[in-house]
């Protein structure tokens, strides 16, 4: 008897111990999340001085965007430096269009990462010094051709 | 009156089913009408064994019952929290998937975020042709000039 009740006490922690991990796991599903730069959005998106946008299938400019995903922070050299080391890691397979190095240190990249699924991926990084220290992080993924939502991006304003 | 009779009747030939139990010859519907037999309040005490045997096997077949039980009702619960769960996973994902924070404050007007949006999308954008103003430089004769006469002078 006493083995049965362990039997059955074993099988309720079990399927508690599922649904927990199942639905921990669930909103890692979307695809940034194999990347390094999905820690920045959750550690900075909610913080003062940041101002964190998402946008899921959406038209922007024209641009049908599955997933549009932007940082900017304010003030923050740390983040910037936290941000360098993340794309470094990101940068693993990805074709790197753009780097633009200041004092040795890069001030913008744009990274292309390989598709994931039908999904062409683009991760672009700029910081500015003037007037005040800005870093600005935007994760796109999109059907239309990475080449393409460059083009939009890259014109001249 | 009517009654006893019938009760007489009724054990006798309970009497012949247990009978016939023993000699192993009952069927299953003649094995239920003797456990219907025995289910009886005011059954004789001679029937005493028969109850106790059928008992135990009525037991021994209740058993795995008693115990899957448990086993569906819990998987029933745990397929409902799930769906549940998922549901709202879902619902959330598909209502409050656009969203612009702004020092920790959500705002969910798709307006304002595309407008956020497009201010990052210009923040990465180089603010002048960087290739053109390249060979811009590239063909500035004075600044060619200016590099060469530090190397005159040396």
């Amino acid at each position: 008897m006493a083995k049965k009740r362990n039997k059955m006490e074993s099988i309720k922690k079990y399927l508690v111990l599922v649904l927990i991990t199942g639905f921990g796991f669930l909103p890692n599903l979307k695809a940034q999340n194999d990347l390094q730069i999905g820690r920045v959005f959750e550690l900075y998106g909610d913080k003062k001085g940041s101002v964190m946008v998402e946008l899921t299938d959406e038209m922007l400019e024209g641009y049908d965007f599955s997933l549009f995903k932007s940082i900017t922070i304010n003030n923050n050299p740390q983040a910037a430096d936290y941000i360098r080391k993340c794309l470094t890691k990101d940068e693993t397979g990805a074709k790197k269009v753009k780097q633009v190095v200041t004092n040795g240190i890069p001030t913008s990249i744009y990274l292309q990462l390989p598709r994931k699924g039908q999904l062409f991926r683009l991760i672009l990084f700029n910081e500015t010094f003037k007037p005040v220290q800005k870093i600005t992080l935007i994760y796109i993924e999109s059907k239309n051709d990475s080449e393409d939502v460059l083009k939009l991006i890259l014109k001249k304003k | 009156m009517n009654i006893r009779i019938k009760r007489k009747t009724d054990f006798s030939k309970l009497d012949q089913l247990i009978e016939r139990y023993y000699e192993g010859l009952t069927t299953s519907d003649e094995e239920k009408q003797i456990r219907d037999f025995l289910s009886l309040r005011d059954l004789p005490k001679r029937f005493e064994v028969e109850k106790e045997i059928f008992g135990y096997y009525d037991q021994k077949k209740k058993k795995p019952h008693a115990s899957i039980l448990p086993y569906f009702r819990w998987a029933g619960v745990a397929a409902t929290v799930a769906i549940v769960v998922f549901s709202l996973h879902v619902y959330m994902n598909t209502n409050q998937s656009n969203y612009a924070c702004i020092d920790g404050k959500r705002i969910y007007d798709v307006h304002q975020i595309k407008t956020q949006a497009l201010e990052s999308l210009s923040d990465v954008s180089p603010k002048t042709n960087e290739v053109e103003e390249g060979f811009k430089n590239l063909n500035d004769r004075d600044l060619i000039k200016q590099q060469l006469d530090v190397f005159s002078g040396l």
